[in-house]
């Protein structure tokens, strides 16, 4: 469980965090999604007790990460791949993490194997590795001392998507065995099929929250009937905003039933009545993030 | 535009939900998670392994090792070897005095320069444990390396005197084998003190050599700095230090120029370390 309640982060005037708040359960993957410079790697690090707040507060397990009796034990974190030492071999890493953790060295045998670091790599120098071996390792180190938590920030960068796959397969187990994962990526598609919930921040500001499915799912209803032109006549009159369709039929801005009795009434037949298409996530973010984005050259 | 979505709403999590999980998971850890914090002791572990578990480390304190051993065998041969303990003393302490304070540099520029501080300062948050631990793995390291090169430069004596035939003078007193131990792990806690204060390599080190050539220039050029180097100047007021007995006023110039150096520095960094962002 992670909570950031009424989290802001100033840098002199530049406002990183603007009264962020969110949650992330328990057994569920909650993705954090926001357009570069939204404050993500910002957030993950308070969280993490890297970064000082201004004011607010986050909470893991119901403490500060600071009041974590030793952290490892607790909260797995991959923040950064390339924040290890270039001269020291993966296994060293491990190694080092596994002393401050306290868990046996056979364990760091059992992250290599887990994320696929064979015996050969494991010893060569963290310079020469790839940026996929690094986020491999990362994971690897996060995962050592069996955490209850993991945050995890772009875990799928410079993975090939045999290892985004793999990623993918891990959260979810991780989460469907009661962990709870945070995780930030710009990878949507990604993020659409891990992630049970979803954070969107943008400019430093939630601007949505909630269950994927709740965040994907349409708005409005999709009607077809023998004469649309009657029916909008008919739903507009009702009071509800309609547009045609690109499919075909309209789009109301209200519930089937809704649709269905002013059809009724204006006496036009119905051949076709669902709930809104659902939006991708692409799109959502698009929507969501558009007052925070960068500005884009126009194509 | 529907149509994109509607393919995307049927393929949603498909795969996930679809396919077994073909990725193995990490065994759970049996018992119970800790309730307390990391033992001291596992974090000087900790600091010590990373002094030489990189190349950089372990060829500076081979280097350190190479060093001593040339002085020694310089000695050995000069003269038929025909020196007092003291000179064979001198001669390892001179070169660890010189170089172990990068000991203390790396162990905690290295943190920031490789980035490294962003795990370390996660698996312990208690900041200034950590900071200690690599104060005391330093100094661990520093008595090591004295006793190891006064023993060395025993034996080296030794065989000079049943090998070369020369003169057997052991005439060291206790405390001068103190001081120069103190002079040794005193440069040490400099380099530490140094690091911590900015927390980058190559600006610790130039820092800590500059130091003492930077008095004496200034003292050459400035009788006040000349006489504030008398309190000031480490170099100097460490000096003694070899010779085993200090006047109260030698202690005072010493005590001064620790806490300037040494002392403040450290603090300063201490308390850097546990407020800053870690990047």
């Amino acid at each position: 469980m992670i909570t950031v309640d009424h989290l802001t982060k100033r840098y002199g005037a530049f406002t990183a965090l603007d009264d962020v708040s969110f949650s992330a359960r328990p057994g569920r993957v909650t993705g954090f999604l926001g357009p570069n410079g939204a404050g993500k790697t910002t957030a993950m690090r308070v969280v993490a007790g890297l970064t000082p707040a201004s004011s607010g507060t986050a909470t893991v397990l119901g403490r500060p990460y600071a009041a974590l009796p030793t952290p490892g034990r607790h909260v797995g974190l991959l923040l950064d791949a390339s924040a290890q030492h270039a001269g020291r071999t993966g296994r060293e890493v491990l190694t080092l993490g596994a002393i401050l953790t306290g868990v046996d060295r056979r364990r760091v045998d059992e992250m290599l194997d887990v994320v696929g670091l064979t015996e050969k790599e494991s010893l060569r120098r963290v310079r020469n590795y790839s940026l996929g071996m690094r986020q491999r390792l990362g994971l690897a180190h996060a995962l050592l001392g069996d955490p209850e938590v993991l945050v995890l920030d772009e875990p799928a960068n410079g993975l090939d998507p045999a290892g985004i796959r793999w990623m993918r397969d891990v959260l979810r187990g991780y989460a469907a065995r009661g962990g709870t994962v945070l995780l930030s990526s710009h990878l949507l598609n990604e993020i659409e099929r891990v992630a049970d919930d979803l954070v969107v921040i943008g400019n430093g500001r939630v601007v949505a929250a909630g269950t994927t499915d709740e965040l994907l799912s349409g708005t409005g209803t999709v009607a077809r009937s023998v004469d649309d032109a009657a029916l909008a006549e008919a739903l507009r009159a009702a009071g509800v905003a309609v547009s045609p369709s690109a499919t075909g039929g309209l789009v109301a801005e209200t519930d089937a039933d809704t649709v269905g009795r002013v059809a009724l009434g204006a006496g036009v037949a119905l051949r076709e009545l669902r709930a809104g298409d659902e939006r991708g996530l692409e799109e959502m973010f698009l929507e969501l993030t558009a007052g925070a984005a960068r500005e884009e050259v126009a194509a | 535009m529907s149509t994109t979505t509607a393919t995307t709403t049927t393929t949603r999590r498909a795969p996930a939900d679809s396919t077994p999980h073909v990725a193995r998971l990490p065994e759970p850890l049996a018992g119970p998670r800790p309730a307390r914090g990391i033992p001291f002791g596992r974090l000087v572990r900790a600091e010590l392994r990373k002094m030489i578990d990189t190349r950089a480390g372990r060829w500076l304190l081979v280097a350190i090792g190479v060093v001593i051993a040339g002085a020694l065998t310089v000695l050995f041969v000069q003269q038929g070897g025909d020196h007092p303990y003291g000179a064979y003393l001198q001669a390892t302490a001179m070169p660890m005095a010189l170089l172990l304070p990068v000991v203390g540099i790396l162990a905690v520029t290295s943190e920031w320069s490789q980035r490294t501080a962003l795990v370390t300062f996660t698996l312990e948050a208690r900041r200034a444990r950590v900071a200690w631990a690599k104060v005391v793995a330093a100094l661990a390291v520093g008595v090591v390396a004295v006793v190891l090169s006064f023993a060395l430069a025993a034996a080296v004596h030794a065989a000079a005197i049943g090998l070369r035939g020369a003169t057997g003078d052991w005439g060291v007193e206790g405390t001068v084998l103190l001081g120069a131990g103190g002079y040794v792990l005193l440069g040490l806690l400099q380099g530490l003190a140094f690091g911590m204060l900015l927390r980058n390599t190559p600006a610790a080190v130039v820092l800590y050599y500059v130091l003492p050539t930077g008095w004496s220039i200034l003292g050459s050029l400035w009788s006040a700095a000349a006489s504030a180097g008398e309190w000031l100047d480490l170099n100097r007021t460490m000096q003694p230090l070899f010779g085993g007995s200090l006047t109260g006023e030698q202690w005072a110039q010493l005590g001064t120029s620790v806490g300037v150096w040494v002392l403040l520095p450290l603090l300063v960094g201490m308390v850097w370390v546990t407020r800053a962002e870690v990047k």
